[in-house]
């Protein structure tokens, strides 16, 4: 298994150098140059060349890239053109909203998506099974922006149950806790009333970016299921009569989950990539909302940085799967 | 679920009800914080008054820096601030500025003259946004301070504008900037995060996340002092609000207070039948344009560019789209400023006059057949509105105009020279400093060639001069006149589309009373609020 693990983790770094790779060129092909952005609205052409000549953009590609790969390689990502701040330290702020609102909204996903899968193949072909797949179809089909509206209308504004928007209330301050993660520092610094506040937060946008998910989740559950309940074992267990309810959720279950959990995996990537809309709708304070500002403002030092964060993320959490797919079916672990 | 016995229903139940109760209890931050505010209206890229200048900047920098003067009012008059007076030589190459004494920055230190030969080195030494009003015109070692509390500028040449960009530099306290600089930076990368002014409010360290949220105190020891107001806001929380939706259902259930100043129209009806807000609406200074690139076929054809100025529905636009919220603005220069000829009736909407100066460019050779571009700006929808107004008409004209969504970033770049600027492109130009500089002498004067604000790429000799020779003067009455001319030349060659003057819609809680507008700021100087209840 650490040879397992090993070997993934060595694959990751030329994916990474190839995302880096393209990301950079393909930010090079954007027409805005991010001096003139940079310079402001009223900057003359001398202010924007010495602009361009003070962040090395004046450089070719190529000694413009070999400097950057140095830097990356001492982990700094630079300083935000216009938030006059280092990327890295802008990222540390914001990643941990962002990892909060996904693993929410993944808990969510696969907290619901999981039992409502299992229920819908379980009653296969009668109304809560017809009912779970139209609502699934609706969750995979439905945009973000719409749902989160029609959510803040709901919960906020007419029920007033729920915030409209942020992540805390406005006239509170959060804690500056050890981890960045609200709800954890809330909870370390003993501020239930805070926590109280962050999580009430928390449901509208990880509702909204869960939906897809849960639906995704439903389907393959409900798929995988349906195609245990057909075999050998599970005939004989019932002709035995093992408690129809331990079979299900503990035997057939498990042997059903395996496509699931491998759409959890990549699911997390989808997640993050959702949070930009979620983000920018709720005022999330995440990095998605700092990656669609960038790409705005053609901060290209942040955009790499976002990239590259969220590639490495990504393969991160490929490979947590592997592990969790041959956690749950030993046969995987001997051809490993 | 015949898996779960009792007892974990029962555990886990309960920890959803604790979870429950323990939410419902969370604090409500509005009876938790008297005198707070929240405003909506976005935050600057960063902190620092001396790297960014546009309109959130000023949403900022108005209530923690103070300037030597300050624009009050609509149509905005200059007020004495920091400086309570100053003179200026004949010639108008030398200025004086008397300040006021016994003015402190937000951590008790006096603020001196020698802060403000500081900040305007400072401006000019970093080089970027509010340096352009002074780069051409004034060296760091000509502003110098005889004494504590005069601070003396030797300009290279006269400078009429000089006067009115003045409030462009924010005084910052030198003695804490100089104490953050690292290396050659003039303590950009410190004061990028944090503040050291004199404004009617402070920042309150630790309470930056950039572009997403930032606080502000009530400096009680500003210098103008708090008795003309009994209620002043105690506390702002600037969050910002990315979508329009959720600024204005923020403001519509109490959770904001201030919104941006420009609401959709068709919000404006839904707020103020609500009860806890209204909308504040106010003539500003800010003209929306349609540009034409008169380097390049077919604009650099004059009856071409006449048709499309007579094929654009001004009156339908404003009166359907914009839903009567703008002031038809027939020129490049808001209509209520000085400068502004009031005897130029622009181009009107007239598809008729619009077919008889096509045929006339066809007859010089214009081919009506060549499609053209128009980019517009992704993220604001009324660019898209008037583009596409204006494609539908001119297909009856049998013009082919084409709609390229675009960003603002990519245009400016695009508008560094005449062969990369795009055919026409729309845009607003806001008010940085209440001039004709501003507008036509920064638009069309050939020497400003190359900035976005130029892009149209307008050529004229006698123009140039006229706005050379305005430029050199002081008085305003001796300019005035210069201005006008040179605008009643540029209109007559119909440089641009000019469309309307802007009127700010901003969504305001009824809670706060007292909303001062002036266009420099957009209203967004808070030390005049008052919060009731």
């Amino acid at each position: 298994m650490p040879g397992f693990i090993l070997r993934r983790a060595l694959l990751v770094l030329p994916s990474l150098f190839g995302l880096l790779v393209v990301c950079f060129l393909l930010i090079r092909l954007i027409p805005a140059d991010p001096a003139v952005a940079l310079a402001g609205d009223n900057a003359t052409p001398a202010q924007i060349e010495a602009i361009r000549r003070s962040y090395g953009l004046d450089q070719p590609l190529p000694v413009q890239f070999g400097r950057y790969l140095m830097d990356v390689a001492r982990l700094d990502f630079g300083t935000s053109q216009f938030s006059g701040r280092a990327v890295a330290e802008d990222l540390a702020q914001r990643l941990p909203a962002t990892l909060e609102l996904t693993v929410a909204a993944l808990l969510l996903g696969v907290g619901l998506g999981i039992p409502l899968g299992v229920l819908a193949a379980v009653h296969h072909n009668r109304w809560p099974d017809f009912l779970l797949r139209v609502v699934s179809v609706a969750g995979i089909a439905v945009a973000a922006f719409w749902l989160a509206i029609m959510l803040q209308m709901l919960f906020a504004m007419r029920l007033g149950w729920l915030p409209l928007r942020g992540q805390i209330s406005a006239g509170v301050t959060p804690p500056a806790g050890p981890t960045g993660f609200l709800t954890l520092d809330c909870l370390l610094a003993g501020r239930l009333d805070l926590l109280a506040d962050a999580l009430r937060h928390l449901v509208l946008p990880a509702v909204t970016l869960s939906l897809g998910g849960l639906a995704t989740i439903t389907r393959f559950t409900r798929a995988g299921v349906l195609d245990t309940l057909q075999k050998d074992f599970v005939t004989y267990e019932r002709a035995v009569g093992y408690p129809r309810g331990r079979l299900i959720w503990l035997y057939v279950l498990r042997n059903s989950v395996v496509a699931t959990v491998t759409q959890i995996g990549l699911l997390f990537g989808g997640l993050m990539a959702g949070a930009v809309v979620v983000e920018s709708i709720y005022d999330w304070p995440g990095i998605g909302s700092y990656t669609v500002q960038a790409i705005l403002t053609a901060d290209s030092k942040v955009m790499l940085a976002v990239t590259l964060l969220i590639g490495l993320i990504y393969a991160v959490v490929n490979i947590l799967t592997d592990l969790v797919h041959a956690l749950i079916d030993p046969r995987l672990r001997e051809t490993r | 679920m015949k898996g779960m016995t009792s007892m974990e229903i029962t555990r886990r139940g309960g920890a959803a009800m604790a979870l429950a109760t323990l939410m419902a209890a969370a604090p409500r931050a509005r009876a938790a914080t008297p005198g707070l505010m929240v405003r909506s209206d976005g935050q600057p890229q960063n902190l620092d008054p001396h790297q960014v200048f546009d309109v959130p900047m000023m949403g900022y920098a108005l209530n923690t820096y103070d300037g030597l003067l300050r624009y009050q009012g609509s149509p905005p008059t200059l007020e004495p601030w920091l400086a309570v007076d100053h003179t200026a030589s004949e010639d108008g190459l030398d200025w004086a500025f008397r300040l006021r004494p016994g003015v402190a920055f937000h951590d008790g230190s006096p603020l001196t003259a020698s802060d403000v030969v500081y900040s305007f080195r400072r401006v000019l030494a970093l080089g970027k946004a509010p340096a352009s009003a002074f780069l051409p015109i004034l060296k760091p070692e000509n502003v110098t301070a005889p004494d504590p509390l005069t601070v003396r500028f030797r300009l290279d040449r006269p400078y009429g504008p000089f006067r009115a960009a003045i409030p462009i530099v924010a005084i910052v306290n030198e003695r804490m900037v100089r104490a953050n600089e690292r290396g050659n930076d003039w303590g950009a990368a410190w004061l990028a995060a944090n503040e050291a002014g004199s404004g009617a409010y402070a920042f309150v360290p630790g309470s930056l996340t950039p572009n997403e949220r930032l606080d502000l105190q009530r400096h009680e020891g500003h210098f103008l002092g708090w008795a003309d107001n009994p209620s002043p806001v105690a506390r702002i929380a600037m969050r910002t609000a990315r979508e329009t939706s959720t600024g204005v259902l923020g403001l519509m259930n109490g959770s904001i207070d201030f919104t941006d100043s420009y609401l959709p129209t068709d919000q404006v009806e839904q707020i103020q039948s609500s009860r806890i807000a209204r909308v504040e609406r106010h003539s500003s200074l800010r003209t929306f344009v349609i540009r034409m690139n008169n380097a390049r076929a077919p604009f650099d054809n004059v009856n071409f560019r006449k048709a499309m100025a007579h094929a654009f529905n001004y009156d339908g636009f404003i009166r359907e789209i914009l839903k009567g919220y703008a002031d038809r603005n027939p020129g490049p220069m808001p209509n209520p400023l000085w400068g502004a000829p009031k005897d130029a009736a622009g181009y009107a909407y007239d598809l008729g006059k619009a077919r008889d100066f096509l045929r006339a460019a066809q007859a010089e050779g214009v081919n009506l057949r060549q499609p053209i571009r128009i980019h517009i700006q992704s993220q604001l929808e009324q660019t898209n509105q008037a583009a596409q107004l204006f494609q539908s008409d001119l297909q009856s004209l049998g013009v082919n105009l084409r709609i390229v969504s675009d960003t603002w970033a990519n245009i400016v770049t695009a508008t560094g020279s005449a062969e990369t600027a795009p055919d026409m492109w729309i845009h607003w130009v806001s008010t940085y400093f209440v001039d004709p500089e501003n507008w036509v002498g920064q638009m069309y004067d050939s020497r400003f060639h190359g900035t976005w604000k130029a892009s149209s790429y307008y050529r004229n000799a006698e123009v140039d001069a006229l706005l050379a020779r305005a430029r050199g003067l002081v008085r305003q009455e001796d300019r005035a006149p210069l201005y006008e001319e040179a605008t009643r030349r540029v209109m007559a060659d119909c440089a641009d589309i000019w469309v309307y003057n802007t009127v700010e819609l901003r969504g305001v809680s009824n809670r706060l009373a007292n909303y001062r507008f002036c266009p420099v700021g957009s209203g967004a100087e808070m030390r005049w609020l008052r919060l009731k209840g």
